[in-house]
């Protein structure tokens, strides 16, 4: 009776290897989109990699020629090199005995140099490459979805 | 069809083992220790780069920040052995642009590449940044050309060819204030370090922080390569028009008087900062590499820190201001100049023999008398004659932040050089050593008309991560009162207008004081060269510098009043334009109104 029941209701056999095969592609589906994903993005984060080393390498280039540039400016703009100029240009130094002091009003003399800004209690504090950029895919995985989500929501 | 079946199932099981095996093997390499090992090694050898990143050089500005010292950007142009395809065509073109040696260039283009050991070659090093674009435009210029070379024919390259850009410490203004800034020896790459003032003093803040990274060559493991700040920039007291001004002047008083030296300072004297330190010789800090022509033997680097001597007249300045502070005596007090005194069994005579008769304090600092200043000292006692030296720091370093200060011991009461005899000399600054920046440190308490006395110094303000911070000036004693140095003041402003001093400027009221100093040798004091000096200072009653000049043994005159006095001048005519200082006149009305 049992065998008999057990019978009735028993997949036929072609729909069990069906499933077997269905679930195999469906697994192997499941495979290829991940590796697929992680490739995508490995690929991503290469190219980004790359793309990274070469502006930092064209950073220090041009922190190289800003300097080189100021030097420059303070060359053509040198002490000597001005008086040179304004020799060739035709002006003499004054007698200092002929000099007249003329008051400017609202004139009150030039200011020190001020290179940069003077100190404040604001400090400036940033990561230059992203956090998205320096995880793996299954650092990504574990902090974005297995942790809290404070930590993962980092504005990336 | 059994025999089908079976036959599939050996085929399955076998790629089943196979599939197992290299599963197998997967977890053996990954858990096996010497795999482990060795793939960390590979990963250490060849996975990352190692790169220690020099942060640029601070730089340093005057104090309207004009660049005094900076970065260039140059070039070391170096071969790759195994990339090499032309060796003479590398030569022919390195060594007609660069201007170096064919053969040299050959040599390194035709060595053989081994792995490892021999893969590169420099060439030369700090080559301007024109250069490379030629290198660069004939490097392309060839790479095109390839594609026309027929088969046989030589092939144009200059493959292998490589150039890596890095700093090169340069000064804009040459050999201005060269004495101040000191120089970097550049050319030692990572072993360069700061020489002499300012690059050697603040050495550490201008270097920065070497930072040592490790990239992993793998692009997909980015690391955040650290921007590494600067080292910090410094915003010197020195004003560069000034400073230009000095030199000029100082270097047309040495050539005029046929001098073995000059030194000039101009300094506020109401916080100790230095407005131009001009001294002679100077060298070009972009060429350091010939300081050993421009100080020959034991040259010193700057004179006006570095090098002590009896400065003569000028020291009574100090004497007088401590005999006033002391009470031992006033503007008015009679003194009858015989022309001669007796102090400790020595005689001491004037300057010229002579015998002034009755005079006051002020005819005493006019007419310099040397036997009267050793009258007053006396009258001081030595107790406490040598604390008011003390007090304004004879003997003692200023701790000004340039590199090579020397100072020369004061022999006081007690020690086995000194004899009573000093007391009188010392009283007119013969037997006692001083540098010119100690000279004006000391007598700059007296110019402020405050007693104050402030810390010579030359940096305004530094720069550190992006923030400029400004150094306070430092007071380092009150040797005498404000009244004191009131009245100093006031008595060496009549004395130069009592004589008609060649150091007085139209417009402006000075005070001021010459001085003639023997020079000491071992066979005795020279008889026939001096040291001329002057210091003064102005306006009279609301300073705003003071200026110190030495001329070292002039020949054309051995008189403080008629060598250094008119140096004085020149700088003061020029120095009250660049300061935008108006005449007395113009001032009080400025300030009535």
């Amino acid at each position: 009776m049992t065998h008999l029941f057990t019978q009735a209701y028993q997949q036929a056999p072609w729909r069990l290897q069906l499933q077997r095969i269905g679930g195999f592609l469906a697994a192997l589906v499941a495979v290829v989109l991940i590796a697929g994903v992680y490739l995508t993005i490995s690929a991503q984060t290469a190219t980004a990699g790359l793309e990274i080393q070469s502006l930092e390498r064209q950073r220090e280039t041009l922190d190289r020629l800003i300097a080189d540039r100021r030097s420059a400016l303070a060359e053509l703009t040198s002490a000597g090199l001005m008086s040179q100029r304004a020799a060739d240009l035709g002006f003499v130094r004054p007698d200092m005995s002929t000099v007249i002091y003329m008051v400017i009003p609202g004139y009150s003399g030039r200011p020190s140099a001020m290179i940069a800004p003077p100190p404040s209690s604001t400090i400036f504090s940033a990561s230059v490459i992203k956090q998205s950029y320096r995880q793996s895919l299954w650092e990504w995985f574990f902090q974005g979805v297995l942790g809290n989500s404070s930590t993962s929501s980092g504005g990336y | 069809m059994l025999k089908y079946f079976t036959r599939l199932r050996l085929i399955g099981i076998f790629f089943a083992l196979v599939g197992a095996l290299i599963l197998f093997q997967m977890v053996r390499i990954q858990t096996n220790v010497n795999a482990q090992k060795m793939s960390a090694s590979i990963e250490e050898q060849y996975g990352t780069i190692v790169r220690t990143i020099y942060p640029e050089r601070g730089n340093i500005y005057d104090r309207w920040g004009h660049l005094l010292a900076g970065n260039r950007d140059v070039y070391e142009v170096g071969i790759a052995l195994n990339e090499v395809e032309n060796p003479q065509t590398l030569a022919t073109a390195l060594s007609t642009i660069l201007e170096i040696s064919y053969g040299d260039v050959y040599e390194k283009a035709s060595l053989p590449y081994i792995e490892g050991k021999q893969s590169y070659a420099v060439v030369a090093d700090f080559v301007s940044a024109e250069k490379v674009n030629e290198l660069e435009t004939l490097f392309d210029q060839y790479e095109t050309d390839r594609a026309k070379v027929r088969k046989g024919q030589t092939v144009q390259s200059l493959r292998g060819l490589h150039w890596t850009g890095h700093l090169q410490r340069a000064y804009p203004e040459n050999s201005l204030a060269s004495n101040i800034l000191g120089f970097y020896n550049y050319k030692d790459r990572e072993a360069a370090t700061g020489y002499y003032g300012v690059e050697e003093k603040y050495n550490d803040l201008l270097a920065g922080n070497p930072v040592k990274i490790t990239i992993p060559r793998d692009p997909a493991l980015v690391v955040n390569v650290p921007q590494v700040p600067p080292g910090s920039s410094l915003v010197l007291t020195i004003d560069r028009e000034i400073q230009a001004m000095v030199e000029r002047i100082i270097d047309e008083a040495v050539d005029k008087n046929g001098a073995a030296s000059g030194t000039a300072i101009v300094m506020d004297p109401n916080n100790g900062e230095i407005l131009a330190m001009a001294v002679t010789p100077r060298m070009n800090p972009n060429e350091y590499w010939d300081y050993g022509n421009v100080f020959p033997d034991s040259t010193p680097f700057n004179r006006a820190l570095s090098e002590t001597y009896e400065p003569g007249s000028v020291f009574k300045v100090l004497t007088m201001a401590g005999a006033l502070d002391s009470g031992t005596v006033t503007p008015d007090t009679p003194f009858l100049d015989t022309g001669s005194i007796v102090v400790g069994g020595q005689y001491i005579y004037n300057w010229d023999r002579g015998a002034w008769g009755p005079q006051d304090m002020i005819g005493c600092m006019q007419h310099s008398l040397n036997v009267c200043l050793s009258w007053v000292a006396t009258q001081m006692g030595p107790t406490k004659f040598y604390s008011y030296l003390q007090a304004f720091g004879i003997g003692r370093r200023t701790n000004i932040d340039l590199s090579g200060e020397q100072i020369w011991p004061l022999t006081l009461p007690g020690d086995n050089d000194w004899y009573e005899v000093n007391l009188a000399t010392n009283s007119f600054g013969q037997g006692v050593a001083a540098t010119p920046i100690q000279m004006a440190m000391a007598i700059s308490s007296v110019a402020n008309n405050q007693g104050i006395m402030y810390a010579p110094h030359i940096l305004k303000a530094y720069i550190q991560d992006g923030r400029q911070y400004d150094t306070p000036p430092v007071a380092v004693g009150s040797p005498i009162s404000a009244a004191s140095a009131k009245t100093l003041t006031d008595m060496l402003a009549v004395s130069l207008e009592s004589e008609s001093s060649i150091a007085l400027v139209d417009g402006y009221r000075l005070a001021g004081k010459t001085g003639t100093a023997e020079i000491p040798s071992p066979g005795g004091y020279l008889t026939d060269l001096t040291n001329a000096s002057f210091v003064g200072w102005g306006p009279v009653d609301d300073p705003k510098f003071l200026v110190y000049v030495w001329l070292e043994k002039p020949t054309s005159d051995r008189w403080g009043s008629t060598v250094a006095a008119p140096v004085f001048s020149n700088i003061v005519k020029e120095l009250v334009a660049l300061l935008n200082l108006p005449p007395d006149d113009t001032r009080h009305q400025l300030n009535g109104q």
